[in-house]
Formats: structure tokens, sequence, C-alpha cells
């Protein structure tokens, strides 16, 4: 008899156990996020600190319990700027279980749009891929947060606008551009902005990879532009500085599009870049709350996902700005809509995000159904020799200018 | 006792020039024709779509480009921009409503055209001042494809491929896509197996070998070199189409750039030049090797739970990679071709051989 009792009691436990045990594998399921990444070829300016800015949100995250107790599981993997191994990528990933995407490259991004469209799984694309992905009716898989290079030139304009009190009529405004698809992109937007507030458009192109500008910069010397918008990438704003110089161009009147680091600052030597502007929709520094708290919370102790010097650049706090929309639209997700997370919720989510700016790392977004872009603010903040200083607060402007290119380029795009 | 060559005699010319002269090679052959075709039924989808599809289009392609630098011996470092002509032509071509079957035809012409226009230009030369100018023709067709909104589709450069359909049936599934490519592969192997026994397949090696001592020999080389690179460059031209048709789904410039240019010259030369079975073999290297490396990697030092930072991670797969390659040019300058050519040698009438010695 007590035998048996024993035997029944070992069963209950046994029985009682097993429970428990899937009760919390259910709960521990995890959040996953896939980041297939150019980490050895031509992104790698970027890659590192947005891969690590992940890694320590989602470690944040994961040690206060999750999103509502469910994990985040970053998984990085290389893809080589190959649009084939990318592909490869998002076909593996998605097999494993994975509905969230970034590719951080546009030529990987470009390849794998229709797949991931086709699927229905969430394509995050903040500053890379085409632009006109903003429209949330065409493409509805996909969330490009941020500010588009259309609306990052338009709001360029409307800061030199406002420094040349209000009047463009007269003004001279340049444009150094890669004479390739990114540095075209925004040539369309500064035409009709040209158009509409009367001031001459001068445009100088660049030969990949940026790093002869002599000719560009003569002719500046000769147009004498009130300022230069420049749509150049990491190393070529350092070319342009040498060239500034020696065109006597005063360096204050030099507009960088966003990617513009701290390694391209050093190089041009911080002194000599006092005064360089630059657009931004994410806040540079360390003293922005989510950088100081991954600081203070791991970095201390040397617990962080890498190096501490990238946590020391703005594409750092890129990664933190990507990555908390992300990880909210999760939280928001799983909190209205319940688990699992699916992509249709995670969707949802996002498009219900509003005025979200990560602590005050980023622009405040709101994302709608129509616009994934959520807003497309940005601010042109001002080096002055140690930190970049804000000049303005974050704003959108010329916004009907804007969706007009933006309609007018995805009414094309069809999924088939 | 792996080939039998008991019974084999060739009595006659027609009988010598066969395609397979050993029966093994014949079976062999079949049963990976046997194994292409049973693919979707038995290769788990992933691999079909993601590794067997692009490794037949890319084969392919690296055939086409084996006949002008492998058979008639002229180095081209433009390859992937003749591709870019045909994909964008087909794809124009389709969009504007024409059916694919003639849309890829046109690709092919299109490529074939531009391509020997630059053949024309080019074959003054010889040499690496030809593979300058054909990398010339690259830069042209990049600077072109970058500032022709009305050929790359708008300000983004991408341009959306209709939906494939060939023979009235719409192609939309995985199993579709991959016979296409496979269809297309097989035809380019058995075009290049036969062009080996044929008039032009020996023009064109006598014009490779010394064009002059052709010439002397009655063999019109400028006419034979021309005639390499159109056939290559519709090869070519209707692979590029296959390959956003069946892969990417919309075409970007940077899916032809100079660096693809390279990769399929590099797939041609670890592949073997002039070898069929090599361009397999060097594709799946060059394509395939660097994923199939880094997931190992990844994997591995994931279960070993080692930290390493992601981005030295990305890096030990390229330093692998490349080792690779060194390797087994080291071993083997003539190419994995003749790496497996020196296998089946060696086993051609093994034991025996070996005992020989």
């Amino acid at each position: 008899m007590t035998l048996k009792k024993h035997i029944t009691a070992v069963a209950l436990t046994t029985a009682l156990a097993a429970t428990a045990t899937v009760a919390s594998a259910q709960s521990e399921e995890p959040i996953q996020f896939g980041l297939c990444f150019d980490l050895s070829k031509s992104y790698t300016f970027v890659t590192p600190q947005v891969a690590q800015a992940a890694q320590d949100l989602a470690m944040y995250v994961n040690d206060n319990g999750g999103i509502e107790g469910h994990p985040i599981e970053i998984i990085v993997r290389d893809h080589g700027n190959e649009p084939q191994r990318g592909v490869e990528c998002y076909e593996q990933l998605k097999r494993d279980g994975v509905f969230i995407f970034n590719f951080m490259s546009t030529p990987v991004t470009n390849a794998v749009l229709p797949r991931a469209m086709n699927d229905e799984n969430i394509l995050m694309q903040s500053f890379v891929g085409r632009g006109d992905a903003v429209d949330g009716e065409v493409f509805e898989w996909v969330f490009p947060v941020g500010p588009t290079y259309w609306q990052q030139a338009a709001n360029d304009v409307a800061f030199i606008k406002e420094q040349l009190d209000g009047d463009l009529s007269d003004a001279k405004i340049g444009f150094i551009y890669l004479d390739y698809p990114f540095g075209q992109e925004p040539i369309e937007i500064l035409r009709t902005l040209s158009e509409r507030e009367g001031f001459e458009l001068e445009l100088y192109p660049v030969p990949l990879p940026g790093s002869d500008q002599s000719g560009a910069w003569s002719s500046i010397r000769r147009d004498q532009p009130d300022y230069v918008i420049s749509w150049l990438l990491a190393s070529g704003h350092v070319v342009a500085s040498k060239e500034m110089r020696r065109n006597r161009f005063p360096i204050d009147r030099y507009i960088a599009v966003n990617w513009f680091n701290e390694v391209d600052i050093a190089n041009i030597g911080a002194e000599e870049a006092t005064g360089i502007l630059r657009g931004t929709n994410v806040a540079g520094g360390q003293e922005v709350p989510l950088v100081r708290l991954m600081l203070d919370t791991y970095y201390a102790d040397g617990n962080g996902s890498g190096p501490e010097s990238l946590v020391r650049d703005v594409y750092y706090n890129t990664g933190l700005a990507m990555y908390s929309t992300a990880f909210e639209a999760a939280r928001i997700a799983v909190a209205e809509d319940g688990w699992p997370l699916t992509p249709e919720s995670m969707k949802n989510a996002y498009e219900s995000l509003s005025g979200f700016d990560g602590d005050g790392v980023m622009a405040p977004v709101t994302v709608t159904p129509e616009d994934h872009g959520g807003g497309g603010k940005t601010r042109i903040e001002q080096w002055d020799g140690e930190a970049w200083v804000p000049l303005t607060d974050w704003s959108a402007d010329y916004l009907d200018i804007v969706w007009e290119v933006i309609k007018e380029s995805s009414e094309s795009f069809s999924v088939e | 006792m792996f080939y039998r060559l008991s019974g084999v005699h060739h009595a006659n010319y027609v009988s010598d020039s066969r395609i397979f002269k050993v029966p093994a090679d014949r079976n062999l052959a079949v049963f990976v024709l046997l194994f292409g075709l049973a693919a979707p039924f038995i290769v788990p989808s992933l691999y079909l779509n993601s590794y067997m599809l692009p490794w037949l289009i890319w084969t392919a392609a690296a055939l086409g480009l084996n006949l002008v630098t492998g058979w008639a011996g002229q180095l081209h470092l433009g390859y992937a921009a003749v591709m870019a002509v045909g994909a964008y032509a087909s794809i124009h071509a389709a969009r504007f409503g024409i059916p694919w079957e003639f849309a890829l035809i046109i690709g092919g012409l299109a490529s074939s055209v531009i391509g020997s226009l630059f053949a024309f230009a080019a074959l003054r030369v010889k040499g690496l001042y030809l593979a300058l100018t054909t990398l010339a023709m690259q830069f042209v067709m990049d600077w072109v494809l970058t500032h022709s909104p009305a050929i790359t589709g708008g300000s983004h450069a991408s341009l959306q491929s209709p939906t494939l359909a060939l023979l009235g049936q719409d192609i939309t599934s995985d199993t579709g896509y991959y016979y296409v490519a496979f269809g297309w592969c097989v035809l380019v192997t058995i075009f290049m197996l036969n062009l080996k026994r044929t008039g032009l397949g020996r023009a064109l090696v006598a014009v490779r070998e010394k064009d002059f001592a052709a010439a002397i020999l009655g063999v019109n080389s400028f006419y034979y070199k021309i005639l390499a690179f159109a056939t290559s460059s519709f090869i070519a031209g209707v692979s590029g189409a296959l390959l956003v048709a069946t892969f990417f789904f919309l075409a970007a410039p940077e899916q032809f750039s100079v660096a693809v240019s390279i990769q399929v010259l590099a797939m041609v030369i670890v592949g073997g030049l002039g070898s069929i079975i090599g361009s397999y073999m060097g594709v799946a290297l060059i394509l395939l090797v660097p994923g199939i490396v880094n997931g190992l990697v990844s994997g591995s030092s994931q279960s070993l739970g080692m930290q390493i930072n992601v981005e030295t991670l990305a890096h030990i797969p390229n330093a692998v990679y490349g080792a690779l390659i060194v390797i087994i040019l080291l071993i083997e300058p003539l190419g994995l071709g003749k790496l497996y050519g020196n296998i089946r040698d060696y086993l051609m009438v093994w034991p025996f051989d070996q005992l020989r010695k």
C-alpha cells in the first residue's frame, strides 16, 4: 500500500513538474530579431555599432523581465553586402521562425524586399533601401522608421531658409553628392524646392568612392553658394573638409547627411571640424539617457556586448533608436494582442506608435498605416569642437512636396 | 573497376567523337541529371531556393564566360555588364507585355549585340590590354545604369520583374523557379559539351593557342573571336534575365557591378579554364562556400559558447574562404576541374595501373 502511494506520489510530481516545465518554456519562448548585416565589406562603418546597440538593448530588456516575460534573441549574421547571401540569410532565418528582419544594406534590402513582401514578414530598413517604402499603403510590411533622404534634404533646405531670414529667392545652394543612386536620390526634391522657393541650385557630382573632389570644390569656389548640402559617406566628409580649407569655403556652411560620425570627426581633427553641420534624426553623444544607461549598467564593469569605443559613436545611438522602436512595437503587440507575437500584430503595433522617442535618443516618431517613416523629423546639429550642439528642434518641412515624390515613386511598385 | 573500359573500342570517327567515351562518365551524367530532376522532392526547400537555384544560374553564366575565356582564350572583365544588358532588356520587354519566352530571347540578343560591339573595339588588342578594355566596358555600363532612370526604374534604381510565365504557365513556386533554372543550365551544358566536337569549338581552341597560327591554317581568328563574344554574351544575357526573374525578382545595378564580374571570372579560373564540370565546381566554391563557412563558424562558436565579437565572427569565414582558394590553386593551378580529372585518371584502370609501379 505504501509503495503504491509512493509510486502515485512520484508519478504525480513528475506529471506536475512536466506541466510546469511546459508552462515556463512557453512563457520563455523568445522573440527573435534577425540581423543579416554586412559586417565584412562596405557597410562596416556602421553595422558593428548597430549590432552592438541591439545586443546591449536586448540584454537590458532581458535582465528586466523581457517583453511581457519573453526574452529577446538577437541573431546576427554576415552577408558581406552580397544580395545572394542576403537572400540566403533571409531564407534560413525565416525557416528558424524569425519574422523581423533588418539588412542594413541597400543592395541586399532591395533584393530581399519582394520576398519579405510576399511572405508578409516585417522588414526594418531605416536609412537604407528605397525611400518610397515609407508609403505604408504600398509597402505594408516595410518599416523604414526615420527620415527618407528626400525628407532629410527638404529639412536641410528649411534650415537654410531659416538662417537666411526666411527668404531663399536670391540664395544659392550647392549640392555635393556621390554620383550613384544614394547621392542622386535627393536631386529631384531639391529641384522642386528650388522652383518653389526660387533659390539657385548647383549640382556637384563626385565619382565613387569620393576621394577625389578637387574638381567639385573648384567649381564651388567659383560659384560661391551660400550653403553646401553634402550627400557623401564617411571618408568623403574628411576629403571635403580638406578641400573646404584649400578653397576657403567656410566649414559652418557645410551640412552633412546623417552618415557622419565621431570617427570622421577624429579624422578631420576635432578642432579643425569646429562649426561643421549635420542633419540627423538621432541625438548624438553619450548624455542621451539610453546611452548613459548602457554605459552605467554594463560598460562601467566591462559587461557590454562589445568594445566601449563603439558606444561612443553616433551610429550606436542610431542602433538604439532603431531597436528601441522595434522593441517598443513588440511590447505593444504582445500587450495588446497577446502571445504569440505574429507579423500581423507586430505590424499593427508599429503602426500604433505615437510620439515615441526612445527617451530622447531620436526625433519623436508617430507611425501610421499610411506613413511608416514616422513623420521624418530631423534637426541640424553643429560640432563645437567637443560635442554636437543642436541648432534646431526636431521638425519636418515641405511634407506636401516630399509626399508627392513618395507617392509618385511608390505607385509604380506592385507585388506580383 | 570504377570505369569499366573492357569492350570499349572506338573503331570509327563517329564513335571516337562521342560526348562520353566511357560508359561510366555517361552514367554519372545521367545520375546527376536524374538527381537534378528529383531535387525538389528530396532537397529541403531552403537548399533548393537559396543554394541550388543560384548555383545553377551562375553555372550557366560561368559556362558562357568559359566559352570566351576558356575556349577562345579572350580575357573578359566586363561579363556582369553583359548580364545586366540581358536582364534589363528582358524585363523591359516583359513589362511591355511581350511573352517571357521572347523577352528572354530579346535579352539574349541585346546582350549579344552590345557584347560583340564591344568586342569589335576590344579585339584590336590582346591579353592584358583586352582585359582592361573589357573592364572599361563594365564601367561604361555601370555609369549608363546609374544615370538613366528610364532603364533602371526611377531614382531608386530598382526595376521589378513581372511574374515569370513560360508556355502559358505562370511560374510562382520555388519548384517552378528551380526547374526553369535547371532547364537553362542543362541547355547551356549540352551546348558546351557539344561545342568541343564541332568545327567551331576546334577553331576557337586554335585561336586560343595562337591566333596567327590559326590564321595560317585558314581560321579567320577575328570572325571566331567575335562569334565567341556574341555567343557567350547571349548566354550571359539570358542567365542575367533568369537570375532576376527567378531569384531577385527585381533588378538593381549593384547586382551586376564590377565586383560581380570579377567573381564570375574567379568562378571560371578556380573551376578550370575550358572545363565544364570545373565550372560547376568553381561556382559552388565561389558562390556558396562563403555562406556555408559562415554558417559553420557561427554555429560552432554558438555551440561552444564562445563570446566572439560579431565583427570578428564575420571576418573568420572570409579568411578561411580565401585560404581555401589559395590552397586549391596551389595544389592544382588548373582548377577544380583538373583536380577532378586527376582523380578520374587515377581511378581509370585502378588497381592495375597502381600494381605496375
